[in-house]
């Protein structure tokens, strides 16, 4: 990639911008209307502002935003119906798992087994201390579970079980047995052609309706196993483009060097079908990241539902944009973090520059 | 399978009291299961809804619904802590209810025919009563629909809302135009600009807009007119009678305290000294209202001591204690002008 510093001196500018008299001024308008929006913008949300929980009553009169309703319903907003009292296990629990991802992205990391002790590591701090039972705290009981917390948990279980699952349904795709490459090209062509709300409805409301209940589990965890389901479909697909892109001499050159089949996978296939699938990757996790607010329908509390309930109470209902907004950048925060990473990861793999 | 061994405790339910026809009714099943589980499962939102489901600034659940449930829940287990509230959707709620992931759905359910027969359930007695109403810009200083002559009222399209108000004011001859907008915040704006005198939806919600979204609650006036009603009643699994029994007594003890008075400050000193004999039935001083509901005598005094009597929940929640300010209206007492009634305590 090149530097796009160069495009930014003031000569191209002119020429692309100010090149001829009615050029000039529709560029000036846009940048006066873009001007005043940012104005506008920056005042609503700066400087007209209220800020405290404790001003709220000024909140009906000022032009600004009110930011007393974030400061007054974070806590809702964050942690959902997760007890007051033991906000504290939320948080670190949150922490736990933000530390985790940002680990795993450390090329230190980067060995099968380090990610896989990581993982394990990370998820299983995270599920003892919004447990609680396991490490002798109070037990906090799935269904409490809520906000940012319940989002991000919902996240990186469906990409932690979907991406082996959908690796899984991509080898059997290309299995040399009929049976299997057809069955699961089935398979992933019926999950696909359902929507996801139909699917994660039916593990969430149906399923308890036919399995006996000694069958039926957690609905969180069902709604992972078919949400994970949903993702490993995709991204079967995503890796499957991956292996298309990888010459067949390679795999008739590996077993002339004398490889085992799961040598020339591990060592010549996979190092190359990751790199080919990384943007279509990080594609689909970063619309996972997204979807998780579908599962509002199902009743579980995540971030957008908690924000729902923040400014569903008679003090704050008419602030329902602020509410709105913040809940906007933790999203933003989040992908725009996962894209970087993403961009980070693509400029490491890439072999060459073409 | 689980609704045929359902079905199978009712029928035995049924013939225990056959079989003892004197002594108190079986325990309902649905009652065994919520006792030895320990809490009640109940019917939350996702997200919240105004009045009935909300949550507050300590993340706990709080409402005209959830009130009813914790008095639910301290009628049978006698502690209102112990109900838990499952956030479920609209679309939800019923196959919840019938898979056993909540006990009892009080979530602004309408009863209707389809919902009584078709997925059975069954209702209890309709504790709020939810209709078409109107709102007025206040310096017009009306009070009722008949005062609109000559009015524009504002609706929105494609609702039963329209029909029901041109029915009603046609009843009434009242000469009127009629404006109807696509959009809920089109309509409202319509309205705030002073397009339109008056303007029509579902009363709750009237006032909900009024107390949040009008810079002025003030100066916007609630009509008297109840131009249709929905009867709003907690919906139960069919096949357990005794629960229904529970939840309606549940429903009647709270109508009951709060027409003789009996209030959360005062409950105990009416149980010392019941000032009548409804009152000392009610508050388990002359035994047979636990007993023959298979439950504690004092389930009532306890669960009005937890929650308040019906007023109390009401004005707390959407009345005049609430940021909402919705008048009682058809939700008062049969005493006072509205339509709840509690059956007999004999």
């Amino acid at each position: 990639m090149s530097a796009p510093s160069s495009d930014w001196s003031f000569e191209p500018l002119k020429r692309r911008v100010f090149r001829s008299p009615s050029d000039t001024a529709l560029s000036l308008l846009i940048f006066a209307l873009l001007a005043y929006g940012l104005f506008v913008t920056v005042n609503w949300a700066f400087f007209n502002a209220v800020w405290s929980a404790g001003d709220a009553a000024l909140c009906s009169e000022a032009e600004g935003a009110c930011w007393s309703v974030i400061d007054a319903r974070h806590r809702l907003i964050l942690f959902g119906l997760y007890p007051y009292e033991l906000h504290w296990r939320s948080t670190l629990a949150c922490a736990a798992i933000i530390a985790t991802v940002v680990l795993s992205c450390l090329p230190f990391f980067w060995t099968t087994r380090r990610l896989t002790g990581l993982w394990i590591a990370g998820f299983g701090t995270y599920y003892a201390l919004m447990e609680g039972s396991m490490i002798g705290l109070q037990q906090v009981t799935t269904d409490q579970w809520g906000g940012l917390s319940l989002t991000l948990f919902l996240f990186s279980s469906v990409v932690l079980i979907g991406m082996p699952m959908g690796l899984g349904l991509a080898l059997a795709r290309r299995s040399r047995l009929p049976i299997i490459s057809r069955g699961v090209a089935v398979l992933i062509d019926f999950i696909r052609s359902l929507p996801l709300l139909t699917t994660l409805f039916t593990a969430a409301v149906v399923v308890p309706i036919l399995l006996p209940s000694w069958l039926q589990g957690d609905k969180i965890w069902r709604v992972i196993l078919a949400f994970s389901l949903f993702f490993a479909c995709y991204q079967a697909e995503v890796f499957r483009g991956g292996f298309q892109a990888v010459h067949k001499g390679q795999t008739e050159a590996g077993r002339a060097l004398g490889l085992r089949p799961w040598q020339i996978l591990s060592l010549v296939l996979l190092p190359q079908v990751f790199r080919h699938a990384l943007p279509g990757t990080i594609n689909m996790v970063v619309m996972t990241f997204k979807e998780t607010a579908i599962v509002i329908i199902i009743g579980l509390f995540d971030i957008l539902a908690s924000a729902n309930a923040a400014f569903g109470t008679g003090e704050w209902a008419p602030y329902y944009m602020e509410v709105y907004a913040f809940v906007g950048l933790i999203y933003w925060v989040f992908i725009f973090s996962l894209g970087q990473y993403g961009a980070y990861l693509e400029r490491r793999m890439a072999v060459v520059s073409h | 399978m689980k609704r045929h061994l359902k079905k199978m405790a009712g029928l035995a339910v049924v013939a225990c009291m056959a079989a003892s026809p004197q002594t108190a009714a079986a325990k309902s099943a649905t009652v065994q299961k919520i006792e030895d589980r320990g809490t009640m499962l109940c019917s939350g939102h996702n997200g919240s809804y105004f009045g009935f489901v909300e949550v507050n600034d300590k993340n706990e659940w709080k409402g005209l619904d959830i009130d009813l449930c914790r008095a639910l829940t301290t009628a049978i287990l006698g502690d209102p802590d112990k109900a838990q509230i499952v956030p479920l959707s609209w679309a939800q709620r019923f196959p919840a209810l019938q898979s056993g992931d909540v006990d009892v759905i009080i979530k602004a359910t309408g009863w209707t025919m389809g919902r009584d027969t078709e997925l059975g359930l069954q209702f209890s007695l309709p504790y709020f009563f939810g209709g078409t109403q109107l709102m007025a810009h206040g310096e017009l200083g009306i009070s009722d629909a008949k005062d609109l002559e000559g009015g524009t009222v504002c609706v929105e399209a494609g609702t039963t809302i329209e029909r029901i108000v041109a029915d009603y004011l046609k009843t009434l001859n009242v000469q009127h135009e009629m404006v109807s907008y696509e959009k809920a915040a089109e309509l409202r704006s319509a309205y705030l600009a002073n397009r339109c005198d008056a303007f029509a939806g579902w009363g709750p919600n009237l006032a909900v807009l009024r107390a949040t979204e009008i810079e002025n609650p003030e100066s916007h006036k609630i009509l008297n007119d109840q131009l249709s009603s929905e009867p709003i009643a907690a919906a139960m699994r069919q096949g357990d009678e005794d629960f229904v029994d529970v939840v309606n007594w549940m429903l009647a003890a709270l109508l009951l305290a709060e027409e003789h008075g009996v209030t959360k400050a005062n409950v105990a000193e009416m149980a010392a000294t019941p000032p009548n004999p409804t009152v000392a039935r009610l508050l388990g001083v002359t035994p047979g209202i636990g007993e023959r509901l298979g439950l504690r005598e004092t389930w009532a005094r306890e669960m009005i001591a937890a929650t308040g009597n019906f007023a109390e929940i009401y004005d707390r929640n959407l009345g005049k204690d609430s940021p909402y300010k919705l008048d009682r209206g058809l939700n008062n007492l049969w005493s006072h002008g509205g339509v709840l009634y509690a059956p007999i305590l004999d």
